[in-house]
């Protein structure tokens, strides 16, 4: 095991943040989670596929969740429970459905497929629309990315 | 923490420049606060002194806040308008609020909260037991807590006035 990952598994906390869905909130997403990761002492490249998923899945939600009149939340939560780091991008949208007008290129959900270890897509128990990321702390620096952005 | 999520009152009726932030007791409540409200004031156009005397705020909050806790979790709720932002922190446990304002004092400073904000104060929890630390800080026209030389005024001393007043960072 890592010494980063032994670190983690000492200290388990959740956070979670709700904001307005807007394109400059994802920013403030992504500076959390910069926060979280150097809290944990993530390496550079754990932190940059992190926030890198992490911020897929919060664009797909400021661009697809709702209609363009209407503004809802965006909220996203991280729980860290021994080697595993969930992170769940959760909106009260319309739910993920094929969209052929989309203005992406349809490469997040792809994107986030390969940068985390497992991914489900789904509803909560309100029925609010979830992507649900996992992350082995063991080998989140090893995915084949290479930290990009 | 629920899996339903956090939120769920303050999103109903958020205003466009709102942020709930819920964290679990520990010691990312000081980091995590100090990046949303830094982002979400530098987008508000806050000058950069006031921006240092709203991080100074964060700090102290997230190392005492946690341990005020009445559920063990704790709520960061940061609206900001033109000129001014408010920050609400609870649920706190009966007397916490008080507890809290005590705990962030430094020794031989004295209080660090009240004499940064513009006004501090206690309100009930609006989503159950406990009460809320509530605090407002103004940077519009303003001026923070600084001599024109660029040095900090002891807390307690009056706000300095007008834009000249405004001190380099830190």
């Amino acid at each position: 095991m890592s010494p980063t990952a032994q670190a983690i598994n000492v200290e388990t906390h959740d956070i979670e943040l709700a904001l307005p869905a807007r394109a400059e909130n994802v920013a403030i997403v992504r500076h959390a989670f910069g926060a979280l990761g150097e809290a944990y002492e993530l390496t550079e490249q754990m932190l940059s596929d992190l926030r890198l998923a992490v911020t897929e899945a919060c664009t797909n939600v400021v661009l697809h969740a709702y209609p363009e009149d209407v503004e809802g939340p965006l909220e996203v939560s991280a729980s860290i429970a021994e080697d595993q780091l969930t992170v769940v991008v959760r909106d009260h949208g319309r739910g993920i459905t094929p969209r052929p007008d989309s203005p992406g290129l349809g490469l997040g959900l792809p994107l986030i497929a390969s940068l985390a270890d497992t991914v489900q897509l789904g509803r909560d128990e309100a029925g609010h629309t979830e992507v649900r990321m996992g992350f082995s702390l063991r080998h989140l620096g090893e995915s084949p990315s290479g930290g990009q952005e | 923490m629920s899996e339903s999520g956090a939120g769920e009152r303050e999103i109903d009726s958020f205003a466009a420049n709102s942020a709930l932030l819920r964290v679990g007791t520990g010691t990312l409540a000081g980091p995590l606060l100090t990046r949303v409200v830094g982002m979400m004031l530098a987008r508000a156009e806050c000058p950069v002194d006031r921006l240092d005397d709203a991080m100074l705020i964060c700090d102290a909050l997230g190392a005492h806040a946690c341990a005020q806790s009445a559920d063990g979790h704790i709520e960061f709720t940061v609206h900001t308008r033109s000129g001014s932002m408010e920050l609400r922190v609870g649920a706190l446990a009966a007397g916490g609020a008080q507890r809290l304002i005590q705990a962030t004092s430094l020794p031989g400073v004295g209080a660090v909260l009240e004499p940064i904000a513009d006004q501090v104060r206690v309100e009930k929890s609006a989503t159950g037991p406990g009460e809320e630390l509530v605090l407002d800080l103004g940077f519009g026209r303003r001026a923070s807590q600084a001599s024109p030389n660029g040095t900090r005024s002891a807390p307690g001393e009056p706000a300095a006035g007008g834009p000249a007043d405004q001190s380099l960072p830190d």
